[in-house]
């Protein structure tokens, strides 16, 4: 890895949260709801006339601004080409929060004081003086609202723009930390936060990786997996972890299988472009996929912090076994819906969707087998699968046990007791369901299966906020547990790129078709079967 | 109270539900399946457990609202995450109990036995009420439930409630014991009801003899855990006043801290009682005890110490000299008569520093719904901000009390704080 430019050399002063070493810990934190509050900063939206800053930015900051989580120097700069004014700007984040806030309509007065720290900066994304401008506007920020030189920058543009983007900003001097700055605050960090998809294929996420590296460090960047911030998702750790039952069975000895469940039951819905360049192999199990996978595999880290826990998911996906263009076409089932009903209404075809090729080759479903070659996963299949036109939308991981050792029960002329099946729900209906056999009360021995349901709804009947809240959050306080490492990136590219390379050859099998509102082409039921198996119907 | 009219019940019904009804909605709850009202006069404890647990036998239709099932075919769930015990000594505080506990089933799944000791024999030793009530949770798909048993125990069995109430517990749950008003803390029944139970909830507010019941309080933590609902309601001052040292640019001041000014609210009329639309709320009987808890809790975390007695108390204000780092600090403590919000709500702190490059002062200045924030620091732009202030209303602090540890220890430090502060402000004057 090339030196790193942030790097604290012997007579420089260590840039990492600057002064929070020379100044204790606010004392009167202690006991309340958070004990790390973020610091003062400035968030820097590029691309801020977006869908996404007006459905999901403006909102998460409102609602983490009601929870009392934002720092009272906050502010928000805007940074777009069109030609806004500050009030423009202002009402184009207000319009998003009464639309999508899950607190809406903003209460005018909290607005209005807010909205005085939200500004607009018109700028082309390729144009040095715009970038110039904004370090000079940044600095003006830092002096009037005490912002301490705190600079975040949200890329909410396309990924194709990610490059010319932290190019300029270094070029203007602003993607560097304090010390290191030219001009304005000598203090304070600056961090970008990217979004997904992180690459293409594998060369195109070590090129992006090595644009931003070549500019920002890596604990500067923060890549923004938005399922990590769910709530359930983070509660695998707690209940793998904080619990004693789970963990001893955890492994090859009790396990039988792992599914991996991300169904959609919509189309593309307008990304039909996007989507059709994409595929649900690079749009889910790239970056949901194969984290939900890790984070349910992983070994307990050493403390649960950051580097730790990226260091253990990151060991998962490098013991994936690599698959072989004989393995692609064994293991690997890809689809494409045809038209048919969802939810009661009617979706066309794949093919008939606006701005999609009438012979696209793009899957909309994919499934995967994957093996774990690691002490505690040899030989448990991981089945992956992930579809557009489900007949439900659900994200969840299953677990299967395995039988009992003896059938004690199939003397007395009672089938075979369904094995044991662990649920781990992560939308919709958060929760854990655990499947048992019981006895049919009653003379004579009659085995039924019931299912244990634990729902968080029931038992916490509270506002969860959205992950985007967390994970702002998480990024302004400098907490990067839940967003994914360039390692991280690469490696999921890695035991992608055998199965994408297969695919576009043709030597990784055919493209199946699936009528929409089914659970994926029969081939893919083909897939469990040979191995005494069946998916699922969650 | 009379077994024709069973206890804690309002006395119109029709008023009661619509009540319950505003109420709910203000959680933005659509409405409650109550199920009908199972009701027995001059029963025993085992046939209030046997209703109890048919309860659960039919988890998804209680009876009446039809089977409800989710689109998988699968029984809604039921889920209890503890035991609320509540003792009322009267009708009126049986009523505020009862709507209090509406309110708060909608949080927390759970069995609450409200408990309504008549020492005075009566024709029957127990009477029993049992009705359930679910909401749909936020965001649909899952159903919270709450059962609710009301007991009204006479003669000699009201000494011995602890018989009683542990059988009908949920096993294995947290159970937490709320005691709205002023608490017996040397009665026997009080003591047996602490002994079982996890945390003891009290509203230090309510207290008649806040200086007694604040060292008792403190006391009482070696047997029990404990929580205050007046601490709760200074939660959001709390975190206003920590978010001004949040930045290490003001942290710098908190050492340098010389004045504390606290003001709280006082009923403009000795005699007035503060009543919003349908909440039956009791006369506050200390409204000094969250200036006071708010005091204990900023002495405790900066470390002062007590000096001496600059006002001794007068009309509920006094002014104390403390023991700061590095400066002295001046703690006023001052009642502000105001009908506007509910008497003990603060309405204004104000902290001053003398640090080495000048003064600051932090402000937080109610202002209805909203509060104003300012820091104004010596050669620094002010800051200022209006922020949401909220009237948190009894089920939500007591639903939030029921989330936290069973053990605060940044309470129990104000708490014991508190009752220094009190002692002192009293000590000239007594």
């Amino acid at each position: 890895m090339a030196p790193r430019r942030n790097e604290a050399g012997p007579d420089e002063p260590t840039l990492r949260m600057p002064g929070d070493r020379t100044v204790r810990p606010n004392p009167l934190r202690e006991g309340l709801r958070l004990e790390r509050m973020a610091e003062p900063c400035t968030m820097v939206i590029c691309g801020a006339t977006g869908d996404l800053t007006e459905r999901k930015l403006a909102p998460a900051l409102y609602n983490t601004l009601l929870g009392g989580f934002l720092p009272p120097e906050f502010t928000v700069v805007g940074f777009a080409r069109r030609d806004l004014t500050d009030e423009q700007f202002r009402q184009h984040l207000l319009d998003g929060i009464n639309a999508h806030s899950r607190n809406r309509p903003a209460k005018p007065a909290i607005w209005e004081s807010f909205a005085r720290g939200i500004e607009y900066h018109r700028g082309e994304f390729d144009d040095p003086a715009a970038y110039v401008e904004l370090a000079k506007r940044l600095d003006r920020i830092d002096r009037d609202r005490g912002t301490s030189g705190n600079r975040l920058f949200y890329l909410a543009v396309p990924p194709n723009l990610y490059p010319e983007i932290v190019q300029q900003l270094d070029r203007a001097g602003l993607a560097v930390s304090g010390a290191h700055r030219a001009s304005g605050s000598k203090r304070g960090w600056t961090r970008v936060i990217v979004e997904k998809p992180f690459g293409y294929d594998l060369d195109s996420a070590r090129t992006l990786n090595r644009e931003i590296a070549d500019v920002f460090d890596e604990d500067q960047v923060y890549r923004i997996d938005h399922y990590l911030g769910k709530e359930t998702v983070q509660n695998l750790a707690v209940f793998r972890f904080g619990n004693g039952l789970f963990e001893p069975i955890w492994n090859r000895r009790y396990i039988d299988s792992v599914q991996i469940t991300v169904a959609e039951t919509v189309g593309v819905e307008g990304r039909g472009e996007f989507y059709d360049s994409t595929g649900a192999l690079r749009d889910i199990v790239q970056n949901h996929g194969l984290q939900l996978m890790a984070m349910f595999a992983m070994e307990p880290p050493v403390e649960f912090a950051a580097e730790d826990l990226r260091d253990e998911k990151l060991k998962v996906l490098r013991a994936v076994k690599p698959m072989t263009a004989d393995d692609v076409a064994a293991n690997t089932i890809r689809g494409q819906y045809v038209s048919g009903w969802v939810e009661g209404e009617r979706l066309p075809s794949y093919r008939d969707a606006p701005e999609v090729e009438p012979d696209s080759q793009t899957e909309t479903f994919a499934a995967l087998k994957l093996a774990i070659d690691s002490w505690r996963w040899a030989g448990v299949p991981f089945y992956l699968r992930t579809g557009k036109a489900m007949p439900s939308r659900v994200t969840e991981i299953a677990v299967q046990f395995k039988r009992a050792p003896l059938a004690l029960f199939q003397r007395a002329g009672v089938p075979a007791v369904e094995p044991n099946v662990l649920a781990i729900r992560v939308q919709p209906d958060e929760g854990i369901l655990l499947r048992f056999g019981a006895k049919v009360p009653g003379q004579g021995l009659q085995i039924r299966t019931v299912n244990m349901d634990f729902r968080y709804g029931s038992s916490f009947a509270v506002d969860s906020p959205d992950a985007y809240e967390t994970l702002l959050l998480d990024a302004m306080i400098g907490d990067p547990s839940l967003f994914t490492r360039d390692d991280e990136v690469e490696q999921a590219w890695t035991i992608l790129q055998p199965i994408l390379a297969a695919w576009a050859s043709g030597t990784g099998g055919p493209l199946h078709f699936y009528a929409a509102g089914t659970w994926g082409p029969p081939a893919a039921d083909e897939l469990l079967e040979r191995d005494g198996r069946a998916w699922r119907r969650p | 109270m009379t077994a024709e009219h069973p206890p804690g019940r309002a006395h119109d019904p029709a008023h009661d539900e619509q009540a319950v009804h505003r109420r709910l909605m203000r959680f933005g709850e659509a409405e409650s399946l109550a199920t009908p009202m199972w009701e027995q006069r001059d029963t025993t404890v085992r046939a209030i457990a046997g209703h109890l647990s048919s309860l659960w036998d039919a988890p998804s239709a209680p009876a009446g609202s039809g089977a409800v099932v989710t689109e998988k075919g699968l029984p809604h769930a039921r889920a209890s995450v503890l035991n609320l015990i509540v003792t009322v000594v009267d009708s009126a505080a049986a009523d505020r109990v009862v709507q209090t506990l509406l309110g708060l089933g909608v949080r927390h799944p759970s069995r609450a036995l409200v408990l309504v000791p008549e020492h005075e024999a009566g024709e029957a030793p127990l009477d029993a009420r049992i009705s359930t009530h679910c909401h749909d949770a936020i965001g649909g798909g899952d159903r919270v439930c709450y059962e609710e048993v009301v007991l009204a125990v006479r003669g000699d069995a009201a000494a011995h409630l602890a018989g009683i109430v542990t059988p009908l517990l949920i096993h294995d749950l947290p159970t937490h014991v709320w005691w709205p008003g002023d608490p017996p803390f040397r009665d026997a029944v009080f003591e047996q009801l602490v002994e079982l139970s996890d945390r003891v909830i009290v509203d230090t507010a309510d207290f008649d003899d806040l200086l007694g019941g604040l060292r008792r309080l403190a006391n009482l933590r070696r047997q029990s855990g404990v929580g205050d609902l007046a601490w709760e309601r200074l939660s959001w001052w709390q975190e206003l006043t920590a978010q001004f040292f949040d930045a290490p640019r003001f942290r710098r001041y908190l050492p340098n801290l010389s004045r504390l000014r606290i003001q709280y609210a006082v009923p403009a009329i000795a005699s007035a009682r503060h009543d919003e639309d349908d909440e039956v709320s009791p006369g506050v009987a200390a409204p000094m005890a969250q200036a006071l808890l708010y005091a204990g809790w900023i002495a405790t975390r900066l470390g002062w110490k007590r000096h001496r007695t600059l006002e001794p108390l007068s009309d509920g204000g006094f002014r104390l000299r403390l023991e700061g780092k590095h400066e002295m600090v001046d703690l006023l403590v001052e009642p502000v008569p105001t009908d506007d919000v509910r008497p003990g709500e603060l309405l204004s702190v104000r902290l001053r520093s003398l640090g080495e490059t000048g003064a600051a002062e932090f402000i937080i200045d109610r202002d209805g719904d909203d509060a104003m924030v300012a820091t104004n620091a010596d050669g620094m732009t002010a800051l200022l901000r209006r922020v949401s202030m909220d009237t948190v209303r009894e089920p939500e602090l007591l639903s939030a009390q029921l989330t936290v540890d069973m053990l605060d220890r940044v309470y129990e430090d104000a708490l014991r704080a508190a009752a220094i502060l009190l002692a002192s402000a009293r000590e000239i004057a007594a």
